[in-house]
């Protein structure tokens, strides 16, 4: 996939590139209103991450040149400002997704997958991956045709975890993910470590192979190998 | 004690002393100068008794008048000092006076005043009494007394109404300024109105209030301007530190001493991270920011809310009962799912494993108790900002953040110790 970052701070930009970039992706950068409305007019783009505030202009208004050249690339905005409104006129004018700063690489990838995986849609809404196949829209999970019944947490977990996949997802990022705000009620995450027992034991009892792997007690990894 | 009551006590009292102080003053000077005038009669009959006996060498008729009475009678020579008295007066009532009847008397007694003198007639040696009737006197000072009295009591009524007239219209500007300084809010751009006062002292009062409430919304503005940019600010260098650290752990081959470090880094920057949230919510909370309200099925809102803590009361084995009634509020449902969710995470954070949380939602109120330390926490003071109890991972804003929505909405939120529960209340307005 071809992702364009739209963002002027140098040490995120460089974060975000260096995550996105591997086998089968094409990343992309822009650091100013300017740069960012010349690629936009030229190339196309499976997603493009844009920041708001950005020397030379609005980032809303690249938005709003994108969808009225009817482009139809995906957009997640990611903004500084909290603000409902911000939010509102961001989705209002065809934004796919909206992410407050600071993020979490991982959510920022697993969003960035979601709104790829909607533009490409084809008709079926069934993410494989090996021998395990997600039907997106009954939100049920199969390994090998036989079923895995996952809680709503454990499912967003997983979709999570195949988003990153090849990557070290922390137990923060997991926990913001799945709690959101709520998070800071503790600071050891063991109620984390459950939940991952709990997918990996279901998983394989239902025939898949062992792919989450813990990560030097600081997280964890959905990896193949 | 209220100004008015206060003048008026100070100014009644001084009335009254004023009063009493000349009414008494008048009376002595009338009563002396009556006295006086009584005593020349006297001396005048005793001249016109001298004088008579000088002419005619003989004692003059007694006769009475209404007023008057004399007496000779005889004494040994020279024992006579001359002088005058108090006495009585006996006067006679007259034939038709009704009171000879009912009292079975030819008169009764008056205050009198009296000279005993002495004349000497052909070698005889006699005393003479003259007596007049005080009572006319005694009338008279008696009608000043009374009119001052009454003089007193109409002036203290008068005074007493007129004051409460005047200073009532008079610090009529006063008391409006003290209501619109009691319904002062720092946080609303509403300013002090002019108020309409021809005195000089309230035009300088509402002068000043007007200032000064302008320089601290002003400053408070000014203030919260800076706490919303600097929050701001912090933000992209939060993310930042944030990515580097996603990259970080990417790269392979860490000891556990140095994940035990990545680890604590990640807390704090998450904790960091929670702090400028709570701060930028806070200053957007008291700026009513997010004021689009709708009705809120509070029953719902708390199942879901207790459904996403679900591991988490698991985790810690809390035991959690609640009986949640229909409920519905007008308010900003993003605000009260902040409000739910800080009062539930505080009663699982405060709690110790294994131990016990109880919510309640009636029609009047939102109870949560949860167990945990065995004391009271102090009060109001948990309410305050960055309060925290020891060891406490939160931001120190989370109560903070609650009562302000609470208060956005016409709630209330209140905390109560009831061992060994710690109770904290919201209380819905009551509805017209």
């Amino acid at each position: 996939m071809k992702i364009l970052i739209i963002e002027d701070e140098k040490g995120l930009r460089e974060s975000i590139e260096e995550y996105f970039t591997e086998a089968g992706n094409i990343c992309e950068i822009a650091s100013d209103y300017d740069t960012a409305l010349t690629k936009i007019n030229l190339y196309r783009y499976d997603c493009i991450l844009l920041d708001i505030t950005l020397p030379g202009g609005n980032g809303i208004n690249i938005l709003k040149s994108l969808k009225d050249n009817g482009h139809s690339d995906g957009v997640l905005i990611i903004s500084a400002k909290n603000s409902l409104d911000d939010r509102l006129e961001g989705l209002d004018l065809g934004a796919d997704d909206y992410l407050v700063k600071p993020f979490h690489l991982s959510e920022l990838k697993s969003r960035v997958t979601a709104i790829i995986r909607r533009k490409s849609y084809n008709g079926s809404n069934v993410l494989i991956f090996n021998e395990i196949s997600i039907d997106l829209l009954a939100k049920e999970v199969k390994v090998r045709k036989r079923n895995v019944k996952l809680t709503p947490k454990e499912y967003a977990l997983l979709l999570y975890f195949i988003a990153n996949k090849g990557k070290v997802v922390s137990k923060n990022a997991i926990a913001e993910h799945l709690w959101g705000d709520g998070v800071d009620i503790t600071d050891d995450f063991n109620f984390i470590y459950s939940h991952i027992k709990n997918i990996r034991k279901k998983l394989m009892e239902a025939g898949s192979k062992d792919y989450i792997q813990a990560a030097y007690g600081m997280g964890y990894k959905f990896t193949e190998q | 004690m209220k100004l008015l009551a206060r003048y008026n006590r100070v100014n009644l009292i001084t009335t009254i002393v004023i009063m009493l102080v000349t009414g008494f003053a008048y009376y002595q000077a009338i009563s002396s100068v009556l006295t006086r005038q009584k005593d020349k009669d006297l001396e005048d009959e005793e001249m016109e008794i001298s004088e008579y006996v000088a002419l005619n060498h003989s004692l003059p008729q007694t006769f009475e008048t209404k007023h008057q009475q004399i007496t000779f009678s005889e004494a040994k020579p020279n024992s006579i000092k001359r002088k005058f008295v108090d006495t009585v007066y006996f006067k006679k009532w007259d034939k038709h006076n009704p009171k000879r009847n009912k009292y079975h008397a030819t008169g009764e007694y008056e205050p009198g005043l009296g000279l005993i003198s002495s004349v000497t007639v052909a070698g005889k040696y006699y005393k003479v009494q003259i007596i007049q009737s005080k009572v006319e006197t005694e009338d008279l000072l008696q009608v000043i007394f009374y009119i001052t009295i009454g003089v007193i009591i109409l002036l203290l009524v008068i005074l007493f109404a007129t004051n409460r007239l005047i200073l009532n219209r008079l610090w009529k500007p006063f008391y409006g300024l003290m209501q619109e300084l009691k319904v002062f809010n720092i946080a609303d751009p509403a300013t002090i109105p002019k108020i309409n006062t021809s005195i000089d002292e309230f035009k300088d009062l509402n002068a000043v209030v007007t200032d000064m409430t302008a320089k601290a919304k002003t400053d408070y503005l000014a203030l919260k301007t800076f706490t919303e940019n600097a929050s701001h600010e912090l933000l992209t260098p939060i993310a930042v530190i944030n990515s580097k650290l996603d990259t970080l752990i990417q790269t392979d081959n860490f000891s556990e001493w140095q994940s035990k470090l990545l680890s604590d880094l990640y807390s704090g920057v998450s904790r960091l991270n929670r702090l400028n949230q709570s701060l930028l919510l806070l200053v957007k909370i008291e700026n009513r920011i997010l004021q689009d309200q709708q009705l809120i099925n509070l029953r719902e809102l708390v199942e879901d809310i207790i459904a996403q803590f679900e591991e988490i009361f698991h985790d810690k084995e809390l035991k959690l009962t609640y009986k949640l009634d229909e409920k519905a509020i007008y308010a900003n449902r993003y605000l009260i799912e902040i409000l739910l969710s800080n009062l539930i995470t505080n009663a699982i954070r405060h709690n110790y494993v294994g131990g016990e949380i109880v919510i309640n939602l009636t029609g009047g109120n939102f109870t949560i108790q949860n167990t945990g330390e065995n004391a009271p926490l102090p009060g109001e003071k948990i309410f305050t900002r960055f309060h925290k109890s020891s060891g406490s991972e939160g931001s120190g804003l989370g109560l903070t953040i609650s009562r302000q929505i609470c208060e956005n909405f016409n709630l209330v939120l209140n905390y109560r110790y009831s061992a060994p529960y710690h109770n904290f209340i919201i209380t819905f307005p009551v509805q017209a």
